[in-house]
């Protein structure tokens, strides 16, 4: 059991790094790839960064109808982090195509620190139409009229995205 | 005649007649789309006291000091206001004195910037910020000197009449590097303050911010308050962050160009405190099926992207899919930046090239009320191959931001770093964290989802 688990986090990784770029500027080592959340917010801000794109946004609760906010009231922001903003482009991913808040579903393996932050992996990544969140606890893949942007599906999640990340 | 406001006066400020009836002979115009008269010489303004040269406050190299009064004193004739830029305790709450010049004390933009001391002898006085010196308030340059006088609205306008134009004389011209105009080489762009308005010393603020929209007015403004009253500066090369595509056409910067020249693609070569490219691809399309016209995918590029076409001798460009950003002592700008520039050869009296006259007119309708124009000359210093090369420059990062003044550091020193946000304005990021308590900042609205 214990050499599956390592065999698939191993696959995970070489995938992670094969889907993050061939020109990749930095090891993917700092995500833990024996780890999945499946995650579904708000776009605060897309940074296209031409060496690893980055999507920022604030995850919705359960009910889909806030964003989720820490002790002072700030909304909680995440980082998702993938190809170059070259290649994301292509597949629809920029920021004109996901302006502010845009509605979105993403996996991603979390950064091993509890920063909020992760690689997407060979995660998918769906948009849901404007204004229009999924059913409670459910995800823009499951929304009509969403878009795909890239390959891959949302993955099953490994756990639940902490609510309170480090910061 | 120029004029600049004062309060609730209009100061007349003359322009040497001859001078600039020579200028507008000299430049007349045969395209719609080029070719206007260039802008007058600042050189040939002269204030009220006879002095000609740029609105102050500032000592540039080899130049007597240029100031009306300094430490605290205040020009004859001139009632300041109860309060100003270097004075005030929420520079947003005084929209309404941004269009008087005395809120800045009559200085240029470039005098505020360099008053603590930027790049100049300091101006501040002994009791600073309150002792800051004033610059002349009976000098401007015309605004009508500034906007383009073409008359088209979008760079798009402008590049499609001048093709149609080079098309009905069966153009565009076709080049083989053969008969390509040879301007490989190295050239020295005339960058003296004077040279151009865009170099911020020779107009007053106010007539500044009337070619900008209320938003961008805004954060001219932020930018002036924070050399003078804050001395905050946050020059993006000092943190080794991008130089942006203004950075090529300000005073400091791209002030030594090269020119690489093939007949498909010419590369203008330029150097801040990063290596500052232009690629020119000849005979190419824009995909404008975007936010705006480009030719790679989606993602707006520092230096943009550049197609252009060859009319006899003339280079016409067209750039687009623009990173907004800033030039420190200039505007800021969006997205939605493009150029149209027009390259033409300049000859002497035996029709010797010896330069390039560049003409950039400028459109963003985010951060422009009308597009505006810039003309440089450049002068050929040397062939590619000679003399030092073409560095290439990777900027190391040296100075950091602590407690929101920028501070060079050294090896082994420990500094608390906050990640700036750069596509979110990060020099005001640290301007209004350090430098704006109190104030009242126009915030955005709290959005759906709480958000």
């Amino acid at each position: 059991m214990k050499r599956r688990v390592l065999s698939a986090a191993l696959g995970a990784a070489v995938s992670a790094c094969l889907v993050q770029g061939a020109a990749a500027h930095h090891s993917f080592a700092m995500y833990d790839v024996g780890k999945t959340y499946v995650m579904t917010g708000i776009v605060t801000r897309v940074d296209p960064n031409p060496n690893h794109l980055q999507i920022f946004f604030a995850p919705l609760n359960e009910a889909r109808d806030q964003v989720l906010k820490d002790d002072a009231g700030e909304p909680i922001v995440w980082a998702v982090e993938m190809d170059g903003a070259a290649i994301s482009a292509r597949h629809g991913i920029s920021v004109n195509g996901f302006p502010r808040g845009t509605i979105i579903s993403v996996g991603l393996h979390p950064l091993r620190n509890g920063f909020a932050g992760g690689g997407r992996g060979k995660s998918g990544l769906f948009k849901c139409p404007a204004d229009t969140p999924p059913a409670p606890g459910k995800h823009c893949d499951s929304v009509p009229g969403s878009t795909s942007h890239g390959e891959g599906v949302l993955p099953q999640p490994t756990e639940n995205a902490p609510a309170r990340p480090k910061s | 005649m120029a004029q600049a406001r004062i309060g609730n006066r209009t100061l007349s400020v003359s322009i040497a007649t001859a001078a600039l009836i020579a200028t507008a002979v000299a430049g007349a115009q045969t395209s719609v789309g080029r070719g206007a008269r260039d802008p007058i010489r600042a050189t040939v303004i002269v204030g009220s006291e006879g002095k000609g040269m740029f609105v102050g406050a500032g000592i540039p190299d080899g130049n007597r000091p240029i100031f009306a009064a300094q430490n605290g004193a205040v020009p004859a004739g001139i009632e300041p206001l109860p309060h100003d830029i270097f004075t005030t305790t929420d520079f947003y709450k005084d929209r309404d004195l941004w269009s008087d010049a005395r809120y800045y004390r009559c200085n240029s933009a470039v005098g505020l910037e360099q008053i603590w001391g930027a790049y100049e002898v300091p101006l501040i006085g002994d009791d600073p910020p309150r002792s800051a010196a004033w610059g002349f308030c009976d000098r401007d340059y015309p605004r009508e000197e500034i906007v383009s006088p073409y008359g088209f609205k979008t760079a798009k306008a402008h590049y499609a009449a001048l093709l149609a134009e080079t098309k009905a004389k069966g153009g565009p011209t076709a080049y083989t590097q053969a008969t390509l105009p040879d301007w490989n080489g190295r050239y020295r762009r005339q960058r003296e303050k004077t040279a151009s308005w865009f170099n911020g010393a020779i107009l007053q603020i106010p007539t500044y911010l009337t070619l900008l929209t209320p938003e961008y007015q805004k954060r001219f403004v932020q930018q002036m308050y924070h050399y003078s009253g804050s001395n905050a500066a946050q020059w993006p090369g000092s943190y080794c962050w991008p130089e942006g595509f203004m950075r090529r056409l300000a005073q400091y910067g791209g002030g030594e160009v090269s020119f690489v020249m093939t007949p498909d693609l010419i590369l203008d070569l330029r150097n801040a405190a990063k290596t500052l490219i232009t690629q020119i691809h000849i005979g190419r399309e824009f995909d404008e099926s975007g936010a705006v016209p480009r030719l790679g995918p989606d993602v707006a590029q520092w230096f943009g992207e550049t197609i252009g076409f060859w009319d006899g001798e003339a280079l016409i460009t067209w750039t687009s899919n623009i990173q907004g950003w800033i030039s420190h002592g200039g505007f800021e700008f969006s997205n939605k930046l493009q150029s149209i520039e027009i390259y033409t050869p300049r000859k002497n009296a035996n029709g010797v090239f010896v330069g390039i006259k560049h003409e950039i007119v400028l459109y963003d309708d985010e951060a422009f009320v009308e597009p505006v124009r810039i003309v440089h000359n450049l002068d050929k210093q040397r062939d590619l191959n000679e003399g030092d090369p073409f560095v290439i420059m990777e900027c190391v990062p040296q100075s950091f931001p602590v407690d929101g003044h920028t501070t060079p550091m050294s090896p082994g020193q420990v500094v608390e770093y906050r990640v700036p946000d750069i596509y979110g304005r990060p020099w005001a990021q640290i301007w209004e964290r350090y430098h704006e308590e109190g104030m009242e900042r126009p915030r955005e609205q709290t959005g759906r989802f709480g958000l």
